[in-house]
């Protein structure tokens, strides 16, 4: 029976938090199905323990390529392990995360194999009578909800919008097999080469994986007051966001920005400071779990979509939140 | 005495939380603080009132006036608190009078191609609703996402359409007025036509809430123009620029706005909102938008004045249609006095308007201005209207006490000059209020400022309603 | 150099209306624009061009009206452009979208570069650049912030990533696709759009480019929209006005109590003081 396929993806650190969030639709998927839960795991010296860890957290085959060559993403390379491995295999389903790297290397491997790929779903089914896998993802800025299959085509691929599920929790008792693929010299890219890394200044900008966010807007009505996200998102042990208007105005780098021209985000909690809420920002966060709004106009449309909302001055009201935060870390 | 007023007792305030009821009553401190100023600055000019009202009706409204009338008390009309000239500044305290909780629209009325809506409404939510039907009021006060219909009429605002569309005033076709005595008066109506007695609906437009309370207006709509699209032009010098602005208007191609930014208002704004516009060499910009129902004749027009402009010396014409384009160049427009403020909170944001064949002999004389008095003078404003928003800033560096000493003497000679030389006044659409009522004595003939006088007293014979503005 | 930009025409606001039956969007009811990032892309291949002059094609699917987005290009300083309009092509998802545009490339010849905006607004998938370059065999570089150099056929460009700004060297011809630090976008001028208005714009449909009618539109598509659901906003808000010290106080409780009980709070101690 064909299998369930995930996409596994490391860091320098071992495997990314994504890749056991993936193995947990790729479960819910292979029971419903009936089949076996394969993932997929490039790289350079991946660590026989996050192999094992991958199939206590619910895999029952692991397959690995581990070469010099994937030591980096590059699409070409990836490509070349994936694409025969999916033609030999011929899994039905193929889901990765809706990472740089998911939403690079995904599209250019359905192509390859003439697969159907729906980008950035938060929710994965399978329909009944057929079969086919149903993948629904928010559409026009998260006003819509469409529900895309893939009937006639081989496997059903889509990425998934990271922390749209919750990690799975491990099995130690759990059994599967590794499976390593051989080396082969197509998986050198030619063509591209990664030269370096350059870290973000101070925070870390990787708020599609943070557990809360505390973005400001045009609200902080200066350069000056953005250090009052910076110090609130501290003290809640965040990440910084800001609104297109903050960004554009260059009170926050680019990769801060979230709504529809910056980023999709799920945190546990978002905190939104001084932003009015355009849709196009709204559309970043619906699937945040929690939100919370400090905003001065009771009408903005963020409250809209906010769990909580305090409505007034926000120069008293983060100072005051910033005092009970740090009460409480000194407890 | 003229300004002699009853106090406002705790007996009184219950009568007026029996009128508008317990929400809609507020006295502590903080909360009136909001009330307190309007968009001049709040070290000059912001004065505290007793309490704010918030009524839900006409009715309530003049009951309020006939306990104010009866205990002669000043009551402070109040929209959106957006106005340039405190007009909305309890100067006397007693109440203040907001009314944002009428802000319904009550009739659209497709047939007869008007809209009635009560006073508290934001211009832009007005609009919004009018859309879908392709409609809208042509009013277009840069304030727009904040500002209030009934503030709007009070001050006759402006903006950045007049050029084609006119100001405000000409679109109300009716209002509901509460008068200082309490009397709620239906002026115009839905006619086109009327010369039925004094024209009361005009003398309301524009009066800054001194003559009574305007409640709800009905307003004539136009069809919303199918395609819009803005030219932006940079020159050399802003003696230039200016210098098009007469030469556009004659040829027949009536733009919506003529925009002009100096080259101090543009960087203040780009650094503010991080934008890039190209500015090397660059001393005024030009913002020309032209609309109608075609895009044919929108793009002709479009390139005619573009050639226009490229025949006077304009640097480049840059042009946008597509919407995030258009956006991203009036966004740098509407965000200029925001720039300023966050530069200097304290500056005099001046808005005189002279005929538009006198356009290019302000600026020189507001270089002169800037020497003589070593100040920054950032200028922008409606140049097709020849109305322009120089705005006298105060360095950072420089004392409060030398800014006061400084601002009246340059206003005086500003204004002496623009309605002397070049018959102009002193105010176009931000009003005399608070801020200028001392210069209008002084630029306006005694014979006309007699009648000022006998025209508020007629009306307001107790001076309560909105005292202190305009006149004293 | 050749530089090929793929553009699309987007609905101008979020407010767009969606045909139930066949999952697509009704284009007619909101007004269309140039999708914002690809301004990005158009701009990024400009600043080459002033580099080291190149020449910048744009092409589109679309429409007959698409053509103007065509026209906002060359308005912009592009130098000429192909307009990809065909009733068969209606309905393409991502995979015969960029087979579509493959063809297009192909048939142009293929370029030293293609500059593709990140994604569009409206479907908001990023996936017709990496499918264009699988079509064509290209290395596909995606999330560029910045393009260091372009030297014979090598180029060093920087990469957001989740972790950093990633520094790549890629041979050329090569895809790829832009997000908006790129560049700050050009303004286009009068005399472009004169220029836009003289030059004639190459129009071709699917045989045009000798399309498979099996790989292009609605039924050439993979993916199948299936159902469109419009989702509730199911958020009861809790609402606190804060307007003087009291109720700062009380309002900052509540909500300390409300993220408490949420288990969204610090853990205390440890962490950052």
């Amino acid at each position: 029976m064909a299998e369930v396929w995930t996409l596994s993806e490391c860091s320098f650190h071992g495997l990314k938090d994504v890749s056991y969030e993936l193995l947990a639709r790729g479960r819910a998927l292979a029971d419903e199905l009936g089949v076996l839960l394969g993932t997929v795991v490039l790289g350079h010296r991946i660590q026989g323990e996050d192999l094992q860890s991958l199939i206590e957290h619910g895999c029952d085959v692991v397959y690995v390529a581990d070469d010099q060559s994937l030591a980096n993403f590059t699409c070409e390379s990836y490509a070349n392990v994936l694409v025969p491995l999916i033609q030999e295999k011929g899994p039905q389903v193929m889901i990765a995360a809706a990472t740089t790297t998911g939403r690079t290397l995904m599209p250019y491997v359905a192509v390859k194999v003439h697969a159907g790929l729906t980008a950035d779903c938060t929710e994965l089914a399978i329909e009944k009578e057929t079969k086919n896998l149903l993948q629904t993802r928010p559409a026009i800025g998260g006003n819509i909800m469409a529900t895309i299959k893939s009937p006639d085509h081989r496997p059903q691929m889509s990425t998934i919008r990271p922390r749209s599920t919750k990690k799975p929790l491990p099995d130690a008792k759990r059994t599967g097999t590794v499976v390593r693929i051989a080396s082969s010299p197509t998986w050198k890219n030619e063509q591209v080469q990664v030269l370096g890394l350059r870290s973000l200044e101070g925070q870390s900008a990787s708020i599609e994986e943070a557990d809360i966010v505390v973005s400001g807007g045009k609200g902080l009505k200066k350069r000056d007051n953005f250090s009052l996200i910076e110090d609130l998102a501290k003290a809640f042990d965040g990440e910084v966001g800001a609104s297109r208007d903050a960004v554009d105005r260059g009170w926050a780098a680019y990769p801060h920005q979230v709504g529809l021209s910056g980023k999709t985000i799920s945190p546990r909690l978002y905190v939104a400071v001084g932003i009015s809420g355009a849709i196009q920002h709204l559309a970043g966060i619906k699937t945040a779990k929690c939100i919370v709004a400090i905003n001065h106009d009771e009408h903005a449309n963020i409250l809209n979509l906010a769990d909580f909302a305090l409505v007034g001055d926000l120069f008293a009201i983060l100072p005051e939140i910033q005092k009970r935060l740090q009460e409480r870390s000194r407890v | 005495m003229k300004y002699q007023y009853g106090t406002v007792t705790k007996a009184l305030v219950g009568e007026l939380q029996a009128i508008v009821g317990k929400p809609n009553l507020m006295i502590d401190l903080e909360r009136i603080e909001n009330y307190s100023h309007d968009e001049t600055s709040k070290e000059e000019y912001a004065h505290t009132p007793d309490l704010v009202l918030t009524p839900t009706s006409a009715l309530q409204i003049a009951a309020i006036m006939k306990l104010a009338t009866r205990e002669r008390i000043p009551v402070t009309p109040r929209g959106a608190g957006s106005g340039l000239s405190g007009g909305a500044i309890p100067l006397f305290g007693g109440i203040v009078l907001s009314v944002e909780k009428m802000n319904k629209v009550l009739e659209i009325d497709e047939a007869n191609l008007t809209v009635t809506a009560e006073a508290g409404i934001v211009t832009n939510e007005l609009n919004e609703q009018l859309k879908s039907r392709g409609l809208f009021f042509a009013g277009y006060p840069m304030s727009l996402e904040t500002c209030f219909l009934g503030g709007n009429i009070a001050e006759n605002a402006g903006g950045g359409k007049a050029v084609k569309y006119g100001v405000t005033g000409r679109y109300i076709l009716g209002m509901e007025v509460v008068t200082p005595q309490g009397d709620i008066v239906e002026l115009g109506g839905k006619v086109t036509k009327d010369v039925s007695g004094y024209d009361l609906k005009q003398l309301y437009i524009g009066s800054e809430g001194t003559l009574g309370i305007i409640t709800k207006a009905t307003i004539k709509l136009l069809g919303v123009p199918k395609v819009a699209s803005n030219l932006l032009v940079p020159f050399a010098s802003a003696q230039e620029a200016i210098a098009v602005v007469p030469l556009i208007m004659k040829q027949g191609i009536i733009p919506t706005s003529i925009e002009f930014m100096d080259r101090s208002s543009i960087e203040l704004t780009c650094s503010y909102l991080n934008e890039s516009l190209p500015l090397e060499g660059v001393g005024a910009m030009l913002l020309i938008e032209i609309d109608g129902t075609d895009e044919q004749t929108v793009e002709r027009e479009l390139i005619q004045v573009g050639d226009l402009c490229s025949e006077q010396g304009a640097m480049e014409v840059y042009i946008a249609e597509d919407a995030t384009t258009r956006e991203r160049i009036w966004s740098v427009r509407r965000n200029i006095a925001e720039a300023i403020k966050v530069y200097s909170p304290i500056q005099s944001l001046e808005d005189v308007v002279v005929p538009i064949a006198s356009i290019p002999l302000v600026l020189p004389r507001l270089e002169q201005l800037k020497a003589k008095y070593q100040v920054s003078i950032p200028c922008y404003g409606h140049a097709g209207d020849g109305n322009l928003h120089a705005t006298i800033v105060k360095d950072p560096q420089m004392s409060l006490d030398d800014w006061k000493d400084l601002e009246p003497k340059l206003l005086s000679e500003l204004y002496a000059f623009i309605t002397g030389e070049l018959g102009g006044k002193i105010s176009g659409e931000h009003g005399i209020g608070l801020k200028r009522k001392g210069y209008l004595k002084a630029v306006t003939p005694p014979a006309e400022y007699q009648l000022f006088k006998a025209l508020k007293a007629a009306f307001d014979p107790l001076y309560i309603m909105n005292p202190g503005k305009i006149l004293d | 150099m050749h530089i090929i930009v793929p553009i699309k025409q987007v609905p101008q606001t979020s407010d767009v209306q969606m045909d139930r039956q066949t999952g697509t969007m009704i284009r007619s009811s909101s007004a269309s624009i140039l999708n914002p990032l690809d301004l990005y892309a158009i701009s990024a291949a400009l600043e080459l061009k002033d580099r080291y002059q190149a020449r910048v094609s744009v092409i589109t699917m679309g429409p007959a009206n698409a053509v103007k987005v065509l026209k906002e290009a060359i308005a912009m300083g592009c130098d000429d452009a192909v307009h990809l309009t065909d009733r068969a092509f209606g309905g393409s998802d991502t995979w015969a979208t960029s087979y579509i545009l493959s063809l297009a490339v192909k048939k142009l010849g293929i370029p030293d570069l293609i500059l593709a905006g990140e994604r569009a607004t409206d479907g908001d998938t990023a996936q017709v650049g990496p499918a264009l370059a699988s079509w064509l065999d290209l290395p596909a570089v995606t999330y560029v912030s910045k393009i260091e150099t372009v030297d014979g056929d090598t180029l060093i460009a920087e990469r957001l990533i989740e972790e950093g700004y990633q520094r790549v060297k890629t041979s050329l011809p090569a895809l790829l696709t832009v997000v908006k630090e790129i560049s700050s976008v050009r303004l286009p001028t009068l005399s472009g759009k004169k220029r836009a208005m003289a030059s004639s714009i190459a129009v071709w449909d699917a045989q045009a480019i000798q399309a498979d009618s099996r790989y292009i539109g609605l039924k050439g598509s993979p993916t199948k929209v299936v159902k469109i659901d419009v989702p509730k906003v199911s958020r009861n808000c809790i609402l606190t006005k804060v307007e003087d010290d009291v109720s700062l106080k009380k309002g900052v409780d509540q909500l300390m109590a409300f993220l408490e009980e949420k288990d969204l709070l610090p853990k205390g101690g440890a962490h950052h003081g």
